[in-house]
């Protein structure tokens, strides 16, 4: 009982992940590059109620099966996107586990930037070799510490209302 | 099962955070390029300086695109790839800062007077 739970979760959150993906994948953006994020709130609440296993593959299902839909699979883009979410989600992780003092909010942010910082050095390091990563990274790290604030909120109003209710009672 | 409390918003680490990454964003100190690279298909073929008032016209893969340099600020005045996006792009006059023109293959950068070991 307890694994079909797990198992329903994982579907829950990934099928919220994939359609959070592409709704916001379809809104143009002044820069390009830069998305909301929203997605990462599912993967944020599987590391908090399931784990690192079950959040990484709900990332790595939100980056396959997402670019799949958006007919871009394989392309730059979706490096990108699968890279920067492994990366990002095993920071968070590690910024859980190791209790220091941050919040949902904090973690978003770190998640976030880790996103779009893994983004950039892959970009650089393959298409664009030669110039340097300080000196474009201004405005993306801007631009991700305001999209992993407003994520991190989202995802504590979310936390904070299901730990009331007692939803998930996967632990 | 985990407290709520240790997720409520706004502990000392968020502020560190958002402190930091607000330095990275506006504080980095960034100079005045001196001079101007205009590479072709990658190859580094033009190297100008940016004290001077001249345009340039570059033979991209797509056609000629002209490049404007005034008071050491660099940019593309008209290039013929589709979407315009290197000619919307501006002046650019900072170190590190560049233009990149995809269809027709040229880019252009500008570096610093020295080769600098610490912040390359």
């Amino acid at each position: 009982m307890q694994s079909l739970n797990k198992i329903a979760y994982i579907s829950i959150f990934t099928a919220a992940s994939i359609s959070l993906f592409v709704v916001e994948s379809l809104f143009p953006t002044p820069i390009p590059g830069i998305r909301l994020g929203l997605a990462n709130i599912f993967i944020l609440l599987a590391l908090i109620f399931l784990g690192l296993k079950e959040a990484i593959f709900i990332g790595i299902f939100k980056s396959i099966l997402g670019s799949l839909i958006l007919a871009r699979l394989f392309t730059p883009s979706f490096i990108f996107s699968i890279s920067g979410t492994l990366v990002s989600t095993c920071i968070m992780w590690a910024v859980i586990k190791s209790r220091l003092p941050f919040s949902l909010l904090g973690i978003s942010i770190l998640g976030a930037e880790t996103h779009i910082i893994t983004q950039l050095f892959l970009a650089i390091s393959i298409f664009l070799p030669g110039i340097s990563l300080f000196y474009i990274s201004p405005i993306y790290i801007l631009s991700s510490l305001i999209t992993g604030s407003v994520v991190g909120i989202l995802t504590y109003f979310i936390y904070s209302k299901t730990k009331r209710r007692n939803k998930f009672c996967v632990d | 099962m985990r407290s709520e409390s240790r997720f409520r918003p706004l502990k000392i680490g968020d502020i560190l955070a958002i402190i930091l990454f607000l330095f990275f964003a506006f504080f980095l100190p960034r100079k005045h390029g001196e001079k101007v690279i205009i590479s072709v298909d990658k190859t580094n073929d033009f190297v100008y300086s940016l004290d001077q008032d001249k345009e340039i016209i570059v033979k991209g893969k797509l056609g000629e695109a002209k490049v404007k340099i005034k008071d050491g600020r660099v940019r593309i005045l008209n290039s013929p790839c589709p979407l315009k996006i290197c000619e919307n792009k501006g002046w650019i006059s900072k170190k590190g800062d560049f233009i990149i023109c995809v269809p027709n293959r040229i880019i252009i950068k500008i570096e610093g007077k020295t080769y600098d070991a610490v912040t390359e």
